[in-house]
């Protein structure tokens, strides 16, 4: 697998935005001036987002956009700062997770106020699971360009093969065994993210999930971080360490996702477990084989919930503030991003390290060759069968990260699961009654 | 003083005034106000409440969060202003060498604050960084050495780095204080028989009671107020081991949004070091009035 960009890929990326700049576009009524704040992204992203803005201008020129990039980890201060002092940009571009808090501050507008007119096409040109979850309150506040989800199981094939397998592990219990068999004095046979960073946190939540946990549930207001749905699936990442099968527990946790991707790509560790995207941003060591597989499920499910099969989170997600003066030029760029000439760029071509939305990217040969699996998932109905959002509720930061130090505590053994998910179930329920009033 | 001067000496610092009010008082006043408000996802549902106050107590990590703010900016302080005063004193001495050494050593304070973060996090890292590779491949350990992922390690590593970032100012301004010692002081201890340690003990402390005393002021302040360093090394992990009050403070106002908490516990904060000042300042007051009112 590999994410360098060839010839080909950067002929057809500039020939597609000259195409999409020439391409008259349905409606062209929009003007003023319109601002955009975008937050994250890999650096193809950002590349790519920048040029297809010129697009946009080209096909609007009555427009004046304020384009501006922002740091992912930032977005939340930026944007309340923003809110706070009516200096909030017209489109914001950042995480679904964030959408419910937004919406109860106030910050957003639904979209379905301001381009009704333009939603049967967005229906039209958009995967409808991935398009769900713009939705909160049954109404679109935001529209998706693509998600990520969790987890997932990057494989070096050589490890995998020298231990005598064939194929990839498919239960946690397998999981186990592999990654036993998989280690070697000099590299643990399976590593996994542990800092508060809240990729690494939504990385533990895709074992929760397929385990039939939840971290809240909505309907009572109460936090459920000690049930046996999240007890069992910390105690499986405390099994491996047991096992002897991963670094040491202080390295796990100061070593965030993308340190623990490169540690894999130079060949320092078998698997790793991530999201979706695993190592296509950065890429392996020449000579290192790998693969990307879901994460293996339970052997038995022990949460009392529906276990899933992946959580889903799109973290490039347009939304409209509630302050825009220019509502009109707002859904005009969200229109914009909607098309497939945009869509594409997350079909394997330039971007390869996420799961489009748009139903046109899903035949792009490009996307194929490089996760052949998730495309005859996708063509047979099956790749977002049984997947869930990513939580998502007013006060989630607050239960992530007690449930971030709680997975710390147990994983250096200062405390066992049970121990430190009640803790931090007493702690989050407390900021969740204090947030929510 | 004329009537007419008066005025123009209001007129003169009234731009200061209104800028120390606009940018000090008024903030701080918002902050006071806001930890007696309860706040609920941006809006204000009552004042004249201790409801964060009693949140505050209430909160079992508050209690790690004092005791790493009390290493942080004590145990900061204290290392910063005496390995501060050991190498202002090395520097205050004339040689070829450390006259190149003070325009070198000021490096690292003009780093900006994330370079030095993520460079120190980068160089500290157990399995990929230079520092527990050097140990390793010395033969100084056997194993790998996770000094942020360790909780027993990490607020004094945190603590090494902040002293690398902040001691070379104080160690240069307390070099041009010793500098400024008077010569005939030093030739008639010498004289008297004192040696090195009681040269510095009997003459040269006291001239720079009052550099000192800002210095070691000055550096609570600034230590108090980082913020970047701590947080994109470690973000507080692990399990709370480096959670001091700046970055719980941010938590709580831009991760949970909980700015009635995060509030009361700038309250707490600016009452701490307030009173931690004051006692300095009043410990060292007469030195403070004596060089201050030459």
């Amino acid at each position: 697998m590999s994410n360098s960009m060839s010839r080909r890929r950067f002929l057809g990326t500039t020939a597609a935005v000259g195409a999409a700049s020439m391409l008259p576009m349905s409606a062209q009524a929009a003007q003023g001036s319109v601002s955009v704040w975008k937050f994250g992204g890999t650096p193809q992203e950002v590349e790519q987002w920048a040029l297809r803005n010129d697009a946009f201008l080209a096909a609007n020129p009555d427009v004046d956009l304020k384009y501006s990039y922002f740091n992912g980890q930032i977005r939340r201060q930026k944007i309340l700062a923003g809110f706070q002092t009516n200096r909030l940009a017209d489109v914001i571009v950042a995480f679904g997770q964030d959408l419910p808090e937004f919406v109860g501050f106030g910050m957003l507008q639904p979209l379905d106020d301001i381009a009704g007119d333009k939603m049967d096409g967005w229906k039209e040109r958009i995967v409808p699971e991935v398009l769900e979850s713009g939705m909160h309150d049954g109404k679109l506040y935001g529209l998706p360009t693509y998600v990520d989800m969790a987890s997932f199981l990057a494989i070096n094939l050589d490890a995998l093969e020298e231990a005598g397998f064939d194929r990839p592990p498919e239960t946690w219990s397998e999981l186990r065994e592999y990654a036993k068999a998989m280690t070697k004095p000099d590299r643990p046979g399976i590593a996994f993210p542990v800092t508060t960073a809240p990729v690494d946190i939504n990385i533990f939540e895709g074992l929760v999930y397929a385990n039939g946990g939840r971290i809240f549930d909505e309907e009572t207001g109460k936090v459920t971080l000690n049930e046996p749905g999240v007890v069992d699936a910390l105690q499986f990442y405390l099994d491996l360490i047991a096992d002897g099968s991963t670094p040491a527990p202080t390295s796990l946790t100061e070593t965030f996702f993308r340190d623990t991707a490169q540690l894999f790509g130079q060949g320092r560790s078998a698997m790793w477990i991530g999201l979706s995207w695993l190592n296509t941003p950065w890429g392996v060591s020449e000579g290192v084989r790998w693969t990307g597989v879901p994460l293996p499920r339970p052997d038995t499910a022990s949460g009392r919930f529906e276990p899933v099969s992946a959580i889903m989170d799109a973290t490039a997600m347009l939304m409209v503030s509630s302050r825009s003066e220019n509502p009109e030029a707002a859904a005009e760029y969200i229109d914009f991003w909607s098309q497939n000439e945009q869509l594409e760029i997350w079909g394997g071509q330039p971007e390869i390290a996420r799961i489009p939305s748009g139903k046109a990217a899903w035949d792009n040969p490009e996307l194929e060759e490089a996760w052949p699996n998730w495309v005859s998932a996708y063509n047979a109905g099956k790749l977002f069968e049984g997947a869930e959002p990513m939580p998502r509720f007013i006060g989630v930061s607050a239960i992530e990260s007690a449930l971030g130090t709680a997975i710390q505590q147990a994983v250096l053994g200062q405390k066992t699961a049970q121990e430190a998910l009640d803790e931090a179930n007493k702690a989050a329920q407390t900021q969740i009654d204090l947030i929510r009033g | 003083m004329l009537k007419s001067d008066r005025l123009l000496a209001y007129a003169l610092i009234l731009p200061v005034v209104a800028a120390v009010v606009a940018f000090v008082v008024g903030p701080t006043y918002n902050v006071a106000t806001l930890s007696l408000t309860q706040v609920v996802m941006g809006q204000e549902r009552g004042f004249g409440t201790l409801i964060n106050f009693k949140t505050l107590a209430a909160d079992p990590v508050f209690g790690l969060v004092l005791k790493n703010t009390a290493i942080w900016i004590l145990g900061g302080t204290l290392m910063c202003v005496t390995v501060g005063l050991a190498v202002g004193t090395f520097l205050a001495v004339d040689s070829k060498l450390t006259g190149w050494l003070r325009a070198l050593i000021l490096l690292p304070w003009v780093l900006p604050d994330v370079v030095t973060a993520m460079a120190w996090k980068w160089m500290l890292h157990g399995q990929v960084g230079i520092v527990g590779q050097t140990l390793q491949s010395s033969g100084l350990t056997n194993e790998t050495v996770s000094f942020l992922g360790d909780p027993d390690k990490v607020m004094w590593v945190l603590v090494v780095v902040l002293i690398w970032r902040k001691m070379p100012l104080v160690a240069l301004i307390l070099c041009a204080a010793i500098r400024s010692v008077p010569d005939d002081q030093m030739e008639a201890a010498r004289i008297d028989g004192a040696n090195a340690v009681e040269r510095f003990r009997f003459v040269t402390l006291p001239n720079i009671a009052f550099s000192l005393t800002a210095v070691t002021v000055i550096s609570m302040i600034w230590i108090t107020a980082e913020f970047a360093l701590p947080w994109i090394m470690t973000g507080g992990g692990p399990a709370n081991a480096s959670q001091i009050m700046s970055t719980y403070i941010y938590q709580q106002s831009f991760e949970f949004f909980n700015w009635g908490v995060a509030s009361a516990m700038s309250v707490v904060n600016l009452v701490m070091l307030v009173s931690i000042v004051a006692l300095y300042l009043y410990v060292n007051r007469r030195s403070w009035a004596s060089e201050g009112s030459k």
